[in-house]
């Protein structure tokens, strides 16, 4: 979806807010909501958690502290489980593990490729910033399920393979720009040049 | 609940979560308290310096952290997604962000630092990460390759900075003092001796 969480080359927010010697968490209540996370994680996604807190109506989302989404977020998830008036545990979700792929997926280390551009209101880890362009891979980084499937469904599915793809900042954001932007794609996110 | 103050949420939450069995509040104030420990055994910045400082120290340890992060990082703490080290050398030096939420080595370094998750930093450090660098202290050389990775998929990043000059009869310990959090983020330089 493009939410107003994809904030990858949006201009306008200011210095960075650098506070020196942070506390781990600013408010009790931060620390709580924090923990409180693994009460609706044991019976989800974490791409479902992500989803729902993109769900937040964008004026909304700029206005609330990190926490204050996951407090949301929280809310929603366990009221979409159940748990809030039931001491029914959901049906548990299993967690896949980091484990490198064993097969051999369409593109490899040197290819060029375009990011597709995914028009769905569904969940999406395709930054705004860097649909249609054109990157190179770098390396298959892992295999993971998708996110979008894991989003919509609550549940983990077959894995596919993440590519690490290197973008010139050049081609995303004008010819002042020097560096290089890399970032992990699924292999239904990317097409061959 | 939009009247209520996210303390309040989150005390009307944990009540109806713990009165049906699935929040434990003494499990939560168990986790906060070991998650603002400083002993470096659990995820935190300190566990990150021991990693980064051993790298420093042992070729054959430095070897396979690149190689195989997961497993060797492991041997400190148990990694439950795929996480890649970034070497940084005299001629590149890497950033991590998330544009899209707040995905961070945790597993390693503990929970992100506000400004990780701020809007500023996730907006424009793909963009002009020398003018966030700046902010930050930093001033990379223009002739040095910054590479800025966006963790857009489920793997984590952890920058290896380079060691300190003048360290080379330092230890492991004493070296590891060196390591700021924000030198494995890529936004600082570890301490100079």
């Amino acid at each position: 979806m493009d939410g107003v969480h994809d904030l990858g080359g949006m201009d306008g927010f200011g210095a960075v807010p650098i506070e020196a010697d942070e506390p781990l968490f600013h408010e009790r209540w931060e620390g709580r909501v924090w923990r409180m996370l693994a009460a609706v994680m044991g019976s989800t996604t974490i791409d479902r958690f992500r989803y729902t807190i993109e769900q937040m109506p964008p004026a909304q989302y700029l206005a609330s502290s990190y926490y204050e989404r996951w407090l949301w977020a929280i809310e929603h998830l366990a009221a979409e489980q159940g748990i809030l008036d039931s001491a029914d545990q959901p049906v548990a979700v299993s967690r896949p593990s980091p484990t490198m792929p064993t097969w051999d997926g369409r593109f490899h280390r040197g290819d060029r490729v375009r990011v597709r551009n995914p028009v769905t209101t569904g969940h999406t880890r395709v930054p705004r910033y860097l649909r249609r362009h054109v990157g190179r891979i770098e390396r298959v980084a892992f295999a993971w399920p998708n996110p979008g499937e894991s989003a919509a469904t609550g549940t983990y599915g077959e894995p596919e393979l993440v590519y690490t793809v290197t973008f010139a900042a050049s081609d995303l954001f004008g010819t002042t720009a020097d560096h290089t932007v890399t970032a992990d794609l699924g292999e239904s996110d990317l097409e061959q040049v | 609940m939009s009247e209520l103050t996210p303390d309040q949420r989150t005390e009307i939450l944990e009540r109806h979560l713990h009165d049906h069995g699935h929040v434990d509040p003494e499990d939560v104030d168990a986790a906060i308290a070991a998650a603002e420990s400083t002993t470096g055994d659990g995820p935190s910045p300190a566990l990150g310096a021991r990693v980064v400082a051993r790298a420093w120290v042992d070729a054959e340890f430095r070897e396979r952290l690149l190689a195989d992060p997961v497993n060797t990082i492991a041997e400190y703490h148990p990694q439950t997604v795929p996480i890649a080290v970034l070497e940084d050398t005299p001629s590149v030096h890497h950033v991590i962000v998330c544009t899209l939420c707040s995905c961070y080595p945790s597993g390693l370094l503990g929970n992100p630092p506000a400004w990780y998750k701020s809007f500023e930093y996730r907006s424009r450090v793909v963009r002009e990460p020398r003018a966030v660098l700046a902010e930050f202290d930093m001033d990379v050389d223009p002739d040095i390759e910054l590479r800025v990775h966006d963790s857009t998929a489920e793997q984590r990043y952890l920058v290896l900075p380079l060691r300190p000059a003048n360290t080379e009869d330092w230890d492991e310990e004493q070296l590891a003092r060196l390591v700021t959090r924000n030198s494995m983020i890529g936004t600082g330089r570890p301490m100079q001796p």
